[in-house]
């Protein structure tokens, strides 16, 4: 029977080996990556564990397993990934909300190295999301408490103010994040919900920052590139304003007219102050 | 000016054709050959397994445990495809 239950991904390379040694399990090749001692661990020490998981069903686990026990079955069938076909490693993928591509030889170890981190997390959020609500309000009540003792002890105002702040500050609290958690529900139905409220999300790329410029530039210099031989890059990604181009243009165009002219023999007057 | 190397820019400027694995940003000799001992001997192989991860950052993971890349080089080698695809897939 296992003491502790901690997620065997955390475990270092070396707490893996000394397991599977004591469980007679033939170590891989030397030098080998983590990830094959985990699968290795996670194969035969957990089968150990299935074993003993039936017959204590009864007693009283930690409450990482009374999370688990929700989805018996599947919980199970997680600890043995490697034994999952691509079928059913997709299903359980897409179940954490992520969306697999094919999976094929060369994508196959990725994903279940997935799986294996979502697996890992989920309990652990899970747990800590149920503490905190508990410690959190017990405290709100012990303070509350603390603060209506002083009260009918003590001076009237402060005492009575801070209470009202803090009852403020509780009922906003509590009622901010009851909405804050519906809301997020209706915003981010698939996300996992998190203890904070705080998930963070893929940011897409702004297109015109990364995608574009190179395409732009291009076009950009060859309309430019007739126009005149001496205008700058463009700064930083930001196009340069038509409107900039054109003037620029124009000054360009009236200058060398200005030249010609004054290139022209017998041109009075109009000209005459520029030579 | 964007962060990017002058790799990064030589690469996503013109479609990749048959240029080798070490022309991928981030992926430098040491890299190469590990990637061309798994087979990955051409740009377009990469590609290949960039596209079959449907373009997620998990490729960065794949990256990682295949040739033994850090975070940067992956994230780098990841972007420098992903702008790939943008311009030319």
């Amino acid at each position: 029977m296992p003491v502790f239950l901690e997620d065997p991904a955390l475990f270092s390379k070396e707490r893996l080996k000394s397991e599977l040694i004591a469980n007679n399990v033939a170590l891989p090749l030397s030098e080998s990556k983590k990830e094959v001692y985990l699968q290795l661990y996670l194969k035969h020490v957990t089968n150990q564990n299935v074993a003993d998981f039936s017959s204590d069903e009864e007693e009283a686990f930690e409450p990482v397993h009374q999370a688990l026990k929700d989805e018996d079955k599947s919980c199970i069938e997680m600890m043995d990934i490697s034994q999952l076909t691509d079928k059913e490693l997709k299903t359980q993928l897409i179940k954490y909300g992520v969306k697999p591509g094919p999976i094929v030889g060369s994508t196959r170890p990725v994903y279940e190295k997935k799986l294996l981190k979502l697996i890992g997390s989920v309990p652990a959020v899970k747990q800590n999301g149920t503490g905190d609500v508990g410690r959190y309000s017990d405290s709100e009540e012990d303070e509350r408490g603390e603060e209506e003792s002083h009260s009918r002890s003590g001076t009237e105002p402060s005492p009575t103010r801070s209470q009202w702040e803090r009852d403020q500050l509780d009922l906003s609290c509590s009622s901010s994040k009851s909405e804050k958690e519906d809301v997020l529900e209706e915003m981010f139905p698939d996300e996992a919900r998190t203890p904070t409220g705080i998930s963070a999300t893929r940011r897409r790329p702004i297109k015109g920052a990364a995608g574009r410029p190179v395409q732009f530039k291009y076009s950009e210099l060859v309309t430019q590139a007739p126009a005149t031989g001496d205008q700058k890059p463009s700064v930083s990604g930001h196009l340069v304003p038509i409107w900039a181009q054109i003037a620029v243009f124009i000054v360009i165009a009236g200058f060398l007219f200005l030249i010609y002219h004054s290139m022209e023999a017998n041109q009075d007057n109009p000209f005459s102050s520029f030579l | 000016m964007s962060t990017t190397s002058q790799k990064h820019r030589d690469f996503v400027a013109e479609p990749m054709g048959d240029k080798h694995v070490t022309a991928l940003s981030g992926i430098g000799e040491v890299l190469g050959k590990k990637l061309e001992e798994q087979g990955f001997d051409k740009a377009y192989v990469v590609l290949g397994q960039f596209l079959v991860l449907r373009k997620d950052e998990l490729f960065i993971e794949w990256l990682k445990d295949t040739c033994g890349a850090n975070s940067k080089q992956a994230s780098s080698c990841y972007t420098c495809l992903k702008e790939w695809c943008d311009s030319f897939l």
